[in-house]
């Protein structure tokens, strides 16, 4: 088969190769910095809505009033962008499902409560926000944007990431298992 | 403000590969820090590869925009870093994932992590005047080559060949030895 007619095999498929992905992404990222001065980024659009409660919780606060931009960012729109890309995305592999918890690998662990999992999820979830405002950024914004323009930030963040999630990991799963 | 096309784009191509290479799975993120799928770790590595190589090209053709640089500050990075990574690992998101898993029905990613983002967010930001000040003081915005001085197309291409390299080795790896 020709290149293009096996690449779009690929692109079909509903579980894209790692390397696919990870290409397509790239190009993404490329685009966004390359062309519009734009880190790629998941954390920044929830800063951008943090003012509509921050302003109220702390007028006075200099992050509210002159680091962060608020409102309708560009942010928020690649966020709005992300979640319809994915419902499309899914859908068209036939597996966009409403659900309340993972597929596997949780109950395994964690048993089958969905209150616990989404103590859990919300609390895992503001951690990386928090983590993600102290190192500058995130998954996206810092370790793949930064480390595309080889910033030594992202290099050291990755290595917190792991730092950070190994241990956190193998100790609730033996804690879980006993 | 209005919607403009180029962000929603972006996004939208964002949640499609994040969708697809299944990194809005729960069970893909909490094996990565088990080292027993690291389908995350050649997601990134190569996008990061691909960025780099494509900016680099872009910048010698005089093409595009300065990209930005994110700032390095030590001991700010790798503290944020280590929390992001048990949050990641508790929960199985990072902030780009949760828009997509939102995206594809999953009702822990619409509820208990959009909220959670959301909080970590308003939490960060009553943190910020008295954190930041500190744990940034240092930060400056350089690259690798201008740090170590050497020419920037040595350093993506070495990258580039390392990378390579480390997922050769990945997908060749020899199976499991029995232990002892």
């Amino acid at each position: 088969m020709a290149l293009p007619a096996r690449l779009f095999d690929h692109v079909r498929r509903p579980d894209w190769s790692p390397y696919l992905g990870g290409v397509v992404l790239g190009l993404v990222v490329a685009v966004s910095m390359g062309l519009f001065g734009h880190r790629l980024s998941g954390a920044g659009a929830y800063q951008h809505l943090s003012g509509l409660i921050g302003k109220e919780l702390a007028p006075r606060s200099m992050y509210w009033m002159h680091v962060v931009p608020t409102g309708f960012t560009w942010d928020v729109q690649v966020v709005i962008g992300a979640i319809a890309g994915a419902f499309v995305s899914s859908r068209l592999a036939g597996t966009f499902r409403w659900r309340t918890m993972p597929d596997s690998g949780w109950s395994e662990v964690f048993g089958k409560s969905v209150a616990l999992r989404w103590a859990i999820a919300f609390f895992g979830s503001m951690l990386t926000e928090i983590g993600g405002g102290l190192a500058g950024g995130c998954t996206a914004s810092l370790a793949v944007s930064g480390g595309a323009v080889l910033a030594p930030a992202a290099f050291i963040f990755m290595m917190g990431m792991f730092a950070g999630g190994i241990p956190t990991l193998a100790l609730v799963t033996r804690a879980r298992s006993r | 403000m209005t919607l403009s096309l180029p962000p929603l784009l972006i996004g939208l191509a964002f949640g499609v590969v994040l969708q697809r290479s299944g990194l809005s799975r729960y069970d893909r993120i909490a094996n990565l820090y088990r080292f027993r799928d690291l389908a995350v770790l050649k997601v990134l590595g190569s996008a990061l590869v691909t960025a780099a190589l494509v900016l680099q090209v872009m910048h010698a053709a005089h093409l595009g925009v300065a990209p930005p640089i994110p700032s390095t500050f030590a001991w700010g990075n790798m503290l944020g870093g280590v929390v992001f990574g048990v949050g990641m690992a508790l929960s199985g998101f990072c902030p780009g994932t949760v828009a997509a898993g939102a995206g594809e029905g999953r009702l822990d990613y619409v509820v208990p992590g959009l909220a959670g983002l959301f909080t970590g967010a308003v939490v960060y930001g009553l943190l910020y005047d008295r954190v930041m000040p500190i744990l940034a003081r240092a930060a400056h915005a350089g690259t690798l080559p201008e740090l170590f001085h050497i020419d920037p197309w040595l350093a993506v291409v070495l990258f580039a060949e390392i990378a390579l390299l480390g997922f050769y080795a990945l997908d060749h790896r020899p199976r499991e030895s029995v232990q002892p």
